[in-house]
């Protein structure tokens, strides 16, 4: 990898600070211009709040440094962005948003980290704790490749602080050599949960996408406030539903299905693409994007507040959004990119089940974003109390 | 005197073991015995077999090749995990044995008041479920590296070694301390009567003597160390990523045959450093008991 | 002279302990007495109060724990029922040259990782997996133990039983074959010697093993959760989602307390149980089997701490 100069423009008495700064180990590869600002703010406790974009086009750093969800990054994409580029890459997983953001909250900018990749309900909460720094989109041309359905949702309308890098829906899957009706909506999901499914039906371990499932099928907004709503929610749920629940998995194209434990289960589409495709039996089962109401998740690509490495990370960023590298990412990991015009091209490369991966923009029309709000705690708790009614 | 003396006596006789007789009772505990250490190594067998496989999901048996184990070769992010994994385990185990095996002496051999306090800390320390450890670790950390500017706590691998060591010292000092109060000190008093300094005898009597139960202390702390999850996913830093932490990460996308591989690669090195590690010891002129005693701190 | 040379060489453990566990689980306490202001924040300590305690013992709460204690309580028996004739055919019945073998074979499954093990349980116990296939053809019915309380013992045993062996395995050991023959020269059948000579001698690593294995337990439920679904919710699960999902870092700490002070209660009341078993046993001994006591006093107050192996 060249060693590309660094050249830092600062104040006169910012420079025996700026120099005794790099001559320490631990501080290479600094931005240009506003990255002596950074070195000052990052070392006052309290983090700066997110300022002008720190990276301005310059030249690339050695290194770069992602924060991600595990398995989430096709290592193609990566070598061939390295060979290309320059920066040497290195991931570091989490495994819940919460988590990340409790890291980032404590590492107070200093984490370290280049690219964060948050689901977008947090992306509000971080901005609003000041741990996402705003993105310089002049320097990710490729930006108009998405389609503009994944473009400026409600956590970010103008792509402050967020790129799509991918999203995914809910929905369910079933046995047809027990369930032998036709199911379409999350009523018949719920009917056969107490019927057919008795016993052997699994839902998502995810507090609001648990509750989801009843007001989806209820036509209440999924994010609703409202104590009478939450109460009728609790009183199905708890009382109702709880005793025909088998399992809580968020995950079960890994396993369930290949193992068919269950008969019924929530799931993402990207998981039960995946389980179908490998799967011994394909056509035992059945994939359903229920309606009339599911929900759209999307995780992104944001730079956290104190990143090293902006260039590298505007860069990188921008490399992903070329439709050669989004199909490649697609294929490993099994969810739409939000990069347009790429279902022919994953059709030609021999991709299967498209129709899990890419929606009709009716379907789309039924997917209502998240949000992280007031019913949080009590959600939570109806979560806690169907896990607790079920495993009596 | 005379209970150690005739301990001594009759341990070395029993090196020569009397022919057992074969009854039925012998025979049922011969079965169990080996009835469970298959139940032990039934999945382990699995994993293995799961690992010859080379489709896109663990669970998911497509075809039989050997293409799964490349992935710790080719797989630069897997690699790191077990390395850093392996790594911290040993500084870990080696940090947990160090001062839990002081500690334990010092309960064993000069006991007093302050034995009690301290035992109900190590209690305390085994009581604490990991995710209380974890949450409580991360902003204390976050304070002595950040705040207050000491930087070795930014270090990952100093960070994880300092979560996994918590339970393993208490284990250590546990075992160490157990195994000295069973033995008498009569031999650290001799070695006194025969004008050794303090230093020595610790160093030619005591240690040696709680040398078996230390030995258990590492492995155990080893072990527990390179499973340890929940501490390691909130306080590792950018970089260090152990491997349970990754795995937990990969099982949203579907966990793939590579980690079979992996875990496979890994179970083979256990061996082979278990069977180096015994060779060594029948070469120092253990006898194999004694090597039993010293994997098991007995 | 004695104890000053005591308390320094436990110094080190002490200063570690107390540097990154005391300190940090303070913090913990502290959370529990605080609240969580706003949707967005995780805990706040400028108003204290017993609050989240009272939110914390709900029917949802014991339920949860109800259900962890029949888990804790059953898989720490069941990992000493099979676990006992394991530790005492090992220290005891094989040849002293395989000793060495068989410990470390008990040692080596632990050295996977554990989710990789679960995930073998799953696909061994899977409906549609091999033994459920040999039971089909035999015409037992397809295997369905998978999200069955069975399940969760199953796998909660299975990664418990090396931590109930091997102190096990260390406490039969001690005891060494002279006691146990000296009490066959004297006339004692087999059983009588276990009761009355092995099973005295190690109390001390018996009491270790449950230990090691019942209080992890407690705080455990990843294993539960993937083998048992519904049926394996346990009160680690609630505090986890506390921290995590909730983001109520005060509520979870409140959780996380009330936990370990169930877990201690719970080993006290169980340690007394186990006292009281004993007297009468130890009223018949009238061999004391500790080492000679030496004149020092040094001896005597390690005794009342020796309850705690």
């Amino acid at each position: 990898m060249p060693e590309s100069p660094i050249r830092i423009l600062a104040s006169s008495d910012a420079v025996p600070t700026i120099r005794r700064e790099l001559s320490r180990r631990g501080f290479l590869g600094i931005a240009a211009a506003a990255g002596a600002a950074a070195i000052l703010t990052a070392c006052s406790p309290g983090g700066g709040t997110s300022a002008a974009p720190k990276a301005t086009g310059g030249a690339l750093e050695s290194k770069l440094s992602i924060y991600t969800w595990g398995d989430y990054d096709s290592p193609d994409v990566i070598d061939a962005f390295t060979k290309e580029q320059g920066p040497t890459v290195e991931l570091s997983s989490f495994n819940s948003n919460e988590e990340m953001i409790a890291k980032l909250t404590a590492a107070k900018g200093t984490g370290g980290y280049d690219i964060v990749v948050p689901t977008g309900v947090y992306i509000q909460q971080m901005v609003q704790n000041g741990l996402l720094q705003k993105l310089n989109l002049d320097l990710i041309p490729n930006f108009k490749n998405l389609d503009s359905a994944f473009v400026g949702r409600a956590w970010d309308p103008d792509n402050e602080y967020s790129i799509c890098k991918d999203w995914g829906t809910t929905g369910f899957v079933y046995d047809k050599t027990v369930i032998s009706r036709e199911l379409a909506t999350w009523s018949d999901f719920l009917d056969a949960a107490q019927n057919e499914a008795s016993g052997k039906t699994s839902m998502l371990d995810d507090a609001s996408e648990l509750t989801g499932a009843y007001f989806w099928a209820n036509g209440i907004p999924w994010t609703t406030t409202d104590e009478g709503d939450l109460d009728a929610a609790e009183d199905f749920l708890v009382n109702t539903l709880a005793p025909h629940l088998e399992a809580f998995d968020s995950y079960p194209g890994g396993g369930a299905i290949q193992q068919a434990s269950h008969v019924l289960m929530q799931a993402y589409n990207g998981d039960v693409r995946l389980a179908l495709m490998e799967t011994s039996e394909p056509d035992r089962w059945q994939w359903v994007l229920a309606g009339p109401k599911t929900e759209i998740w999307m995780d992104n690509w944001s730079i956290p507040t104190g990143a090293p490495h902006p260039e590298a990370a505007h860069a990188f960023i921008n490399y992903v959004l070329d439709p050669a590298a989004s199909l490649q990412e697609l294929d490993y990991i099994g969810y739409h990119t939000g990069v347009a015009n790429i279902e022919q091209a994953a059709a030609d490369a021999g991709l299967e089940l498209l129709d899990m991966v890419f929606f009709t923009p009716e379907q789309l029309a039924t997917m209502e974003e998240g949000e992280v709000n007031d019913s949080l705690a009590r959600v939570v708790d109806i979560y806690n109390k169907v896990k607790a009614a079920a495993g009596a | 005197m005379t209970a150690t003396d005739t301990r001594t006596i009759l341990s070395a006789k029993s090196t020569v073991t009397p022919r057992a007789k074969r009854n039925r009772g012998d025979l049922g505990f011969t079965i169990w015995g080996i009835a469970v250490l298959v139940f032990l190594f039934l999945p382990i067998a699995v994993v293995v077999v799961y690992s010859f496989n080379v489709g896109r999901l663990l669970t998911s048996f497509t075809q039989f090749g050997f293409d799964s184990f490349a992935a710790i070769v080719s797989n630069e992010v897997i690699r790191s995990a077990v390395l850093i994994s392996v790594q911290t385990g040993f500084l870990a185990a080696l940090l947990a044995s160090v001062l839990g095996t002081l500690a334990g002496i010092a309960m064993a051999r000069h006991p007093g008041k302050w034995v009690w306090w301290f035992l109900v800390l190590l209690l305390l320390v085994s009581v604490t479920p990991e995710i209380v450890d974890a949450v409580a670790l991360l902003p204390w950390l976050v304070t002595l590296g950040q705040d207050w500017g000491i930087g070795f706590f930014n270090d990952g691998i100093f960070r994880l070694v300092i979560g996994h060591s918590l339970f393993s010292i208490a284990v250590v000092s546990y075992l160490v301390r157990a195994r000295l109060i069973g033995l008498d000190a009569q031999l650290e008093e001799a070695s006194a009567d025969l004008y050794a300094p303090p230093l020595t005898t610790f160093r030619r009597v005591t240690l040696p003597l709680a040398m078996p139960a230390v030995l258990a202390g590492f492995l155990l702390s080893f072990t527990l160390s390179l499973d340890n999850t929940v501490i390691a996913a909130f306080i590792s830093v950018a970089g260090s990523t152990p491997w349970p932490v990754y795995i937990l990460g990969a099982v949203r996308t579907g966990l793939r045959p590579e980690i079979a591989a992996v875990s496979t690669i890994m179970l083979l090195l256990t061996l082979v450093a278990l069977a180096v590690v015994a060779l060594v010891l029948k070469r120092a002129g253990d006898s194999a008991a004694d090597i039993a005693r010293t994997m098991a701190g007995g | 002279m004695r104890k000053k040379a005591g308390i320094a060489l436990a110094f080190p453990a002490w200063a570690w302990l107390l540097f990154f566990f005391v300190i940090p689980v303070g913090y913990v306490v502290w959370f529990s007495f605080g609240y969580k202001p706003g949707i967005f924040g995780t805990h706040a300590n400028d108003v204290l109060s017993f609050d989240r305690y009272v939110e914390v013992l709900t029917p949802t709460f014991f339920a949860t724990f109800q259900n962890t204690l029949w888990i804790g309580i059953l898989g720490t028996l069941a990992c000493l029922a099979i676990g006992a004739p394991v530790a005492y055919w090992m220290a005891v019945k094989a040849p002293p040259s395989k000793r060495g073998l068989l410990v470390a074979l008990v040692m080596v499954p632990f050295w996977t990782n554990f989710l990789v093990r679960t995930i073998g349980w799953q696909i061994i116990l899977a409906p549609n997996g091999w033994v459920s296939g040999v039971m089909q053809t035999l015409g037992l019915g397809p295997l369905d133990i998978l999200y069955t309380r069975q399940a969760v013992l199953l796998g909660v045993i299975y990664n418990y039983l090396p931590l109930m062996i091997l102190p096990l395995f260390v406490a039969f050991d001690r005891v060494g074959p002279a006691l146990r023959e000296a009490s066959k020269d004297l006339g004692a059948g087999r059983w009588t010697t276990f009761l009355r000579v092995t099973l005295p001698i190690s109390r001390p690593g018996v009491l270790a093993g449950v230990l090691l294995v019942f209080i992890p337990l407690m705080g455990d439920y990843i294993t539960a959760t993937i083998l048992g679904g519904a049926k394996g919710n346990m009160i680690g699960q609630m505090v986890a989602t506390q921290f995590q999902t909730a983001q109520n870092w005060a509520l979870g700490s409140a959780m996380a307390i009330m936990l370990i002070l169930i877990v201690l209660l719970t080993t006290a009341v169980g340690l007394g149980i186990v006292w009281l078993v004993g007297v009468p046993m130890r009223l018949r001994n009238r061999v004391v089997l500790d080492p000679v006591p030496a004149v020092t006093a040094a001896t005597a107050p390690a005794s009342p701490a020796g309850g705690a192996a």
